[in-house]
């Protein structure tokens, strides 16, 4: 590391190379012009943009770290903002200029390597915890995410003062790390966030499920896209929700073979998915809709049409879990209204109450999963961080191009390999 | 806040957001038929099995500024220099140019040699007010040293740049070899050179240790160093003011230096700064007071106190208390004098 | 640093790849996972000074006494060199010929010779065009030369001024232009483009006569041949040795000067077409779209035109000369080091992107019959060690093999293409049958000796030239091409690409293992 002194401050000024949103709306704009096009077009012109500059400095409070990222993983979410294709929604939840990157497996300067919980909960903020022993994700009030000693962001990756997981260095809460046992490989461990996230959603059909159990039906949940977030889910389902069958509908060969591999009972082309589920609940087809269908579905698309098809195959009074980022979306919601069918979303994650009534903590059911399942298969390919263009553009055709996780590999990145002078 | 404009009104991007949507509403089908067809209407995408070689790098410390060196850019530069650039520098910081008789002697030479001017830093501005402050025969033959990260990093910074201030990138950390072959080449051809020695714009007003850079540099190529201090630029726009203020500027130059034998670059460096130092003092007091703290060894230093907090920003405000140069203040409204 | 070749493993992110199509090219999908591209390595570096390395070569030869010492006044100097076949396509003046055959006068005019006869060496080719001799030999040396006529090309059906040497050990006729093989020296300028060129082939066959060629030019020799590229593996070569040996013992005096060039094939705009397809910039995409788009509403004929005036910017990477065997041994060398590509196993489907020109259609036709030669005996023999192919593969053409024929050119391929392909494609029977009367009438003569006509027994060589490869696979299919011309050929028309894969999964099956070779620029590969 540079580390370089300013004036008489025994401050150390680290340099550090990374990608940056900053939030200029022309460039906002351009960027969503392109990108149905050209994604590389959209990363050259929009908001981002590689960057060597200063590391962010540490708050002045105890419990916090320098990381330095080995992987870090580009996810949908991440992708949408380079794209300019954000919701407003997050203009007041997020400050600019960030780093993007959640999905971090990294070293941390105690020596440990720890992956990232990018929330940026009230620990990290120095606001009381909502319960003893919460996670970052706890609570139900997210005044949080705009106070306490941060800058306003939901979590990392989206606030300007800890830095994202896409630079050569970052900061971090205590409260956000994790080790990583030795015997999980980097590519695992980059895959331990989207699996919480994809296991939240997962235990999230729980209430429909433990329905179908008490009636003594089989329950049956359907799983629409095979992306990471869509085969975590499917991972999580088999692994934490007892007696399921689990019908996916993706799209793509390969994205098939996983789901089929992670445990999923059927597996059909996307759009064969109605008929699919209607095969296995039995039931009729009433215009668009089953009359009824599956107890629970995971949507791991988030379109207008794809959260429309869910509503369509899941079966009254059953539940459908949005695990996908949808932005704006045009529904018509009379079938949701007539089915009193459940909408909710599975953002993040926390402690959850599993089916058998314990308290665990996603994240360590991550990293037992990342590892059980052998999720670093779903790396498909790395690319250094200065070759982000092509790496963005992997990622936004990532299916079509036989692909699932794209991830930036730090581990050779000259910045981060240089030796600590000063 | 994630926004600093007025937050009860839609936001900029919110309403960029929905002209994009309904731009966006037009230009999909188009934009889908494109992406159908793929390449080669679009970029090809990479091969899995193929390392992309890094793209040798065109910006930064690797831009070539050869072009801006020729005559016809020359002659650009010059109007530019003595047009826009002179106006707006007197305009804004209305530079008081001392001690420039320190160099007649060396002006009056045949072959006038190529000097290392090394003033401190505190602004943008400091380039301008060099550029216009420098004597001739120098004027016209300087290059400017310029922090390869910041105006270098885009294609059209680095040419504005290059063309108007005939900036040569240089790495602020290191000289690196290249840096410094190149600038022993422009020296060998009669150019002089403008280096920040401390390596960027000062962060809090006190100025910053300076690097060995220059010292080297004048070591390598037998060029001497011209200490120059400029005070008030720091004032006016200084690091982090998002828009110049009009003021006043003072740009005071020392004596041409030289390494004394057996003296090491880092003890010329530390030469350099102390006489900058007292360039400064000079400035802010006047030369005899200078002279004597200098004798004395109490000049301030240019990084200012040893202390932190807010008795260094304390102290710096006092320290522009006593210069001339900086805001140029509202006179004070004085009652006519009508006479008794 | 240029960097070496290259085999691609082809994937779902693999854009698609450039195919020739004639006087026309195609982005072609090739399936993912099981598809390997075959990449040429990037041009060598050139000799800066190529001058004096021509001067240093002649001032110190390889196992011989230097140029000048062997030149003393009243000698008899012949200076042969290649034809109008060589190099692909046409290099940017000045030639590489008329920088070698300049220095060679030099030294001959500074020691006094007088009897100097310079003579293309085409044995059964066409003759060259006066433009043709003055790109390849310069106007100052066609201007000294031609109206003296001392400058001249080889006559392979002149008995008069053919001499006749022996035979070699296996009974090969030898015979060789008279005033070559009664100089008392022949200095041989060649360009060694690939490594079937250059050693004795230059002299054994370049001046050489049916009579001789018959022997190594057949069906038997050509499948024997694995490769032409590989000499020592090449029956071809072997013979041409042999005849060689023959001429050294008959105190023919040969002074070889072989040159090496890179691989620099495309001027600027067409600098796409060497490239890998990932690495095409905007312009590279645009070019590629406005001239594909534009060369479908082109003629043929005018498409012909503007591709074969495309001059390469190829530049020389060597030159050696002296002993025939010598100097050829790091002529080989260079060559490999500018084309050899490793490559791993053989593969069940090879497909080749035939060009708009191959060394018998310089300024002409690409008709059926060369396209044939140029898919099967060419590229098809661009390998050391084992075929590209696997045996009892399938090879897929991309080219529109229209029956097209120049008529001043190509007289014998149009009875060739009527008579013989009609009766047979059996390299073997049709060596029986029909080579003799082809060989022997007087017409296709007539046209070889007086006007610009190959020989009437070129066509059978251009097919035997195949015969390995016909030998060696199963099914070759054209894509795009004319379907009644492609059966004639005996071989399988297809549409598309896709069609082409379709046709070809009946004899390798449903996942066949695809390689393509990504040629022009040449390469050889060498498979292990």
């Amino acid at each position: 590391m540079d580390a370089v002194r300013i004036g008489r401050s025994n401050d150390l000024v680290v340099q550090m190379k990374a990608l940056k949103i900053s939030r200029k709306t022309a460039k906002f704009a351009v960027a969503r012009l392109m990108s149905p096009v050209s994604t590389i077009g959209a990363a050259k012109f929009g908001p981002l943009s590689l960057v060597n500059e200063s590391a962010p400095t540490m708050p002045n409070a105890e419990g916090w770290h320098r990381i330095q990222p080995r992987l870090t993983g580009i996810c949908g979410s991440d992708l949408s903002l380079v794209e300019g294709h954000a919701s407003t929604y997050f203009d007041d939840w997020v400050s600019f200029p960030f780093v993007p990157g959640h999905e971090v497996v990294a070293d941390c300067d105690d020596g440990r390597r720890v992956v990232l919980e990018p929330v940026l909960g009230h620990a990290c903020r120095g606001l009381p915890l909502p319960f003893e022993g919460a996670a970052p994700g706890d609570g139900d009030d997210y005044a949080h995410l705009v106070g306490g000693h941060l800058e306003p962001g939901i979590q990392t990756g989206f606030c300007s003062s800890t830095g994202g997981g896409w630079a050569t260095e970052l900061i971090a809460h205590d409260s956000q790390l994790h080790e990583v046992p030795d015997s999980m490989s980097d590519e695992q461990a980059v895959l331990v966030e989207p699996a919480a996230g994809g296991i939240h959603a997962a235990l999230a059909t729980w209430p429909a499920v433990q329905a179908a159990i008490q009636r003594g039906e089989t329950p049956i949940v359907a799983v629409l896209g095979a992306g990471s977030m869509g085969l975590c889910a499917i991972a999580g389902l088999r692994r934490y929700v007892p007696q399921v069958r689990i019908i996916v509908g993706a799209r793509y060969p390969h994205q098939q073979a996983f789901a089929r591999s992670l445990g999923a009972d059927v597996v059909v082309p996307a759009a064969e998915l109605a008929r699919a589920v209607r095969r296995e609940s039995g039931g009729h087809i009433v215009g668009d809709y089953l009359s009824g269908g599956c107890h629970a579905t995971i949507d791991a698309v988030g379109s207008s049409d794809s959260i429309m098809d869910c509503l369509k195959f899941t079966r009254p009074r059953g539940r459908v879990v949005l695990l996908g980022m949808p932005a704006v979306v045009s529904l018509d919601l009379t079938g949701l209204w007539h089915r009193e069918t459940a909408l909710i979303g599975a953002y993040t994650y926390g402690t959850e109450s599993m089916p058998d009534g314990t308290k665990r903590h996603t994240f360590d059911l991550a990293i037992e999963t990342a590892a059980d399942c052998q999720l670093n298969r779903l790396v498909s390919a790395t690319y250094r961080l200065d070759d982000y263009q092509n790496a963005l553009a992997h990622a936004a055709g990532a299916g079509r191009r036989g692909a699932v996780k794209i991830v930036f590999d730090l581990r050779a990145s000259d910045a981060r390999n240089k030796k600590e002078t000063n | 806040m994630a926004r600093d404009d007025a937050p009860w009104k839609p936001s900029n991007l919110a309403k960029a957001a929905r002209i994009g949507e309904l731009v966006e509403r037009i230009t999909h089908p188009i934009a889908k038929r494109t992406y159908r067809k793929g390449f080669p209407y679009l970029p090809p995408t990479i091969p899995l099995g193929v390392e992309v070689p890094e793209d040798k790098p065109t910006l930064g410390a690797d831009y070539d500024t050869d072009w801006a060196r020729r005559s016809s850019a020359k002659f650009v530069r010059k109007g530019l220099v003595n047009g826009p650039i002179r106006l707006a520098v007197r305009g804004l910081a209305s530079p008081k140019v001392y001690g420039v008789d320190r160099l007649h002697d060396l002006a009056q030479l045949k072959d006038p040699p190529p000097l290392i001017f090394t003033p401190n830093h505190h602004s943008h501005l400091d380039t301008a007010v060099m550029a216009v402050a420098v004597p001739e025969p120098w004027r016209s033959k300087l290059v400017v040293a310029a922090a390869a990260d910041y105006f270098f990093d885009k294609r059209w910074k680095a040419t504005m740049a290059a063309l108007a201030l005939n900036a040569i990138p240089i790495d602020r950390e290191v000289t690196g070899r290249k840096s410094s072959d190149m600038i022993k080449e422009l020296i060998d051809d009669g150019w002089s050179l403008m280096i920040y020695p401390e390596g960027g714009r000062s962060p809090d007003g006190w100025g910053q240790d300076f690097k060995g850079g220059a010292a080297y540099l004048s070591a390598r190529t037998g060029a001497a160093v011209v200490p120059v201090f400029i005070d008030g630029t720091g004032a006016l726009f200084g690091k982090g003011m998002k828009r110049p203020k009009i003021g006043t500027t003072k740009v005071v130059f020392g004596a041409p230096m030289r390494a004394l034998e057996d003296e090491n670059t880092r003890r010329f460096s530390a030469r350099i700064e102390a006489e900058v130092a007292e360039l400064g003092d000079e400035s802010l007091t006047d030369f005899w007071t200078a002279r004597q703290r200098s004798a004395r060894n109490e000049s301030t230093k240019l990084t200012g106190p040893e202390y932190t907090g807010w008795r260094r920003q304390w102290a710096l405000s006092e320290r522009r208390e006593m210069g001339t140069a900086g805001l140029r203040r509202r006179q004070k409204r004085r009652w006519p004098d009508i006479g008794n | 640093m240029p960097r070496p070749g290259f085999v691609l493993e082809v994937d779902k992110s693999t854009p698609p790849i450039l195919f020739w199509r004639g006087e026309n090219f195609s982005l072609e999908k090739l399936p993912a996972g099981r598809s390997r591209v075959i990449y040429a390595p990037e041009p060598l570096p050139a000799i800066e000074d190529v001058d004096g390395a021509i001067r240093h070569a002649l001032l110190n030869p390889i196992e011989q006494d230097p140029l000048p010492e062997q030149l003393f006044p009243g000698m008899k100097l012949t200076i042969a060199f290649d034809d109008v076949s060589l190099p692909l396509p046409k290099m940017q003046r000045p030639d590489i010929r008329q920088r070698v055959i300049e220095a060679v006068l030099d030294m001959a005019a500074e020691a006094g010779v007088d009897d100097v006869h310079i003579i293309s060496a085409l044995a059964l080719h066409r003759r060259m065009t006066e433009a043709e001799l003055r790109h390849a030999v310069g106007d100052r040396v066609y201007d000294a030369f031609a109206p003296r006529g001392t400058l001249y090309q080889h006559d392979a059906e002149d008995p008069d001024n053919l001499s006749y040497l022996g035979t070699t050990p296996h009974g090969e006729d030898v015979e060789i232009n008279k005033r070559a093989a009664e100089s008392d020296l022949l200095v041989y300028v060649n360009i060694n483009l690939v490594a079937m060129d250059g050693g004795w082939k230059s002299t054994a066959t370049g001046l050489s006569s049916y009579k001789s060629l018959r022997h190594h030019h057949n069906p038997e020799t050509m499948i024997h041949s694995r490769s032409f590229m590989d000499q020592h593996r090449s029956e071809l070569h072997k013979s041409n040795w042999r005849m060689g040996k023959v001429l050294l013992d008959s105190g023919v005096k040969v002074f070889q000067i072989e040159t090496t060039l890179n691989t620099d094939t495309f001027p600027s705009p067409f600098g796409f077409l060497a490239k890998r397809e990932w690495e095409w910039k905007p312009s590279d995409r645009m070019t590629f779209l406005a001239s594909t788009k534009a060369l479908n509403r082109t003629p043929t004929r005018l498409a012909r035109k503007i591709f074969h005036s495309i001059e390469a910017p190829h530049q020389m990477t060597s030159v050696q000369a002296g002993d025939v065997e010598a100097v050829h041994r790091i002529t080989t060398e260079h060559v490999y080091k500018q084309q050899l590509v490793e490559v791993k196993g053989q593969t069940d489907i090879l497909t080749l992107g035939i060009p708009y020109i191959s060394p018998y259609n310089v300024h002409s036709i690409l008709n059926p019959i060369l396209v044939m030669c140029m898919g099967l005996g060419y590229y098809f023999n661009m390998y050391k060690g084992m075929p590209l192919v696997r045996e009892g593969g399938v090879i897929i053409m991309t080219h529109p093999t229209q029956p097209d024929f120049h008529p001043v050119h190509h007289p014998s391929y149009i009875d060739f293409f009527e008579q013989v392909l009609a009766d047979t494609t059996d390299p073997h029977v049709m060596s029986q049958k029909w080579e003799k009367q082809y060989a022997e009438d007087e017409w296709y003569k007539h046209l070889y000796r007086t006007t610009y006509a190959y020989h009437g027994v070129h066509p059978f060589y251009m097919w035997y030239w195949g015969s390995h490869a016909l030998q060696h696979c199963s099914r070759i299919i054209i894509v795009g091409g004319d379907p009644k011309t492609v059966r004639r050929l005996g071989f399988v028309p297809a549409s598309t690409m896709d069609d082409a894969l379709e046709i070809a999964s009946d004899v390798v099956g449903r996942a066949p293992t695809i390689t393509h070779l990504h040629a022009p620029p040449l390469m050889v590969a060498d498979v292990s």
